[in-house]
């Protein structure tokens, strides 16, 4: 468990979004998350992989485990070269969506998730990272 | 791929649509357009909608399905989720996700002791 797993998956098509789950579901469940947890980085991934696939087009998921101050967790980093988010406070307000979805993506996955990290610039792209930590 | 992995069972005036484990979006969009055809060829009464494999329920998921119980609603049925398992029940309310007006049930027997309890053209949109 202390070598650090990683890869990265790209995203191009609708039908990423299942095969993005389905490394995530694997990665979280090889770290030992327990099947609660899994669904909750699953859904989240899934969530984060859709946004992607609609705002941007296309992008890159990487994943990698961690392993800080005896803390074992997942990380997932979303990054794509899309419109970029223009008022990042309002697309973490629930219910706000400039696309079709429900608008609670973002602040739903913040809510599964331990850590959320968004980066974004207009024209340039957004990063989005996740960490979920093992509970002991 | 998508399209034969959905099957809509008739079981006398109802209809019973087991959802693959992980549904890509395309086989969410088929099952919604093959439940709302099998109501009008079936004149079925009620859907009970049985998900008791499904891993992954998200934002999409939820909407389709919601947008499906409303749809079967305003054609005369009732729909009933049946089997969600545990997991997927906490990370769908903590997402925020609802399903709009459908009933709920332990399982798919439930789901037709609920169906068949309902008086007959009792809606719920």
């Amino acid at each position: 468990m202390n070598e650090p797993h990683q890869g990265e998956f790209c995203i191009t098509s609708e039908n990423d979004i299942v095969m993005a789950r389905k490394v995530v579901r694997d990665a979280a469940t090889a770290l030992g998350f327990g099947i609660t947890d899994v669904t909750r980085i699953v859904t989240a991934a899934s969530e984060l992989t859709r946004n992607i696939y609609h705002y941007a087009k296309s992008g890159v998921m990487h994943w990698r485990s961690l392993n800080q101050d005896a803390r074992v967790g997942l990380e997932l980093t979303f990054e794509d070269s899309g419109p970029g988010i223009v008022d990042l406070e309002k697309a973490m307000e629930m219910g706000f969506s400039t696309g079709k979805g429900l608008g609670m993506g973002l602040p739903g996955v913040k809510r599964l998730m331990d850590e959320l990290v968004i980066e974004s610039t207009v024209g340039k792209g957004t990063t989005v990272v996740v960490r979920k930590w093992l509970k002991k | 791929m998508a399209l034969e992995s959905i099957s809509v069972i008739k079981l006398r005036d109802l209809l019973l649509v087991t959802v693959p484990p992980d549904p890509d979006d395309e086989t969410i969009s088929a099952l919604q357009e093959r439940v709302l055809q099998a109501m009008a060829l079936y004149e079925a009464r009620g859907l009970v909608l049985d998900i008791s494999t499904v891993q992954t329920l998200d934002s999409f998921f939820a909407r389709t399905v919601a947008e499906t119980v409303q749809m079967v609603g305003l054609m005369g049925g009732r729909t009933v989720l049946a089997g969600m398992c545990a997991s997927v029940a906490v990370t769908a309310t903590q997402l925020g996700l609802t399903v709009g007006n459908a009933l709920t049930a332990l399982d798919v027997d439930r789901a037709l002791d609920l169906l068949n309890a309902a008086p007959s053209g009792a809606r719920c949109v």
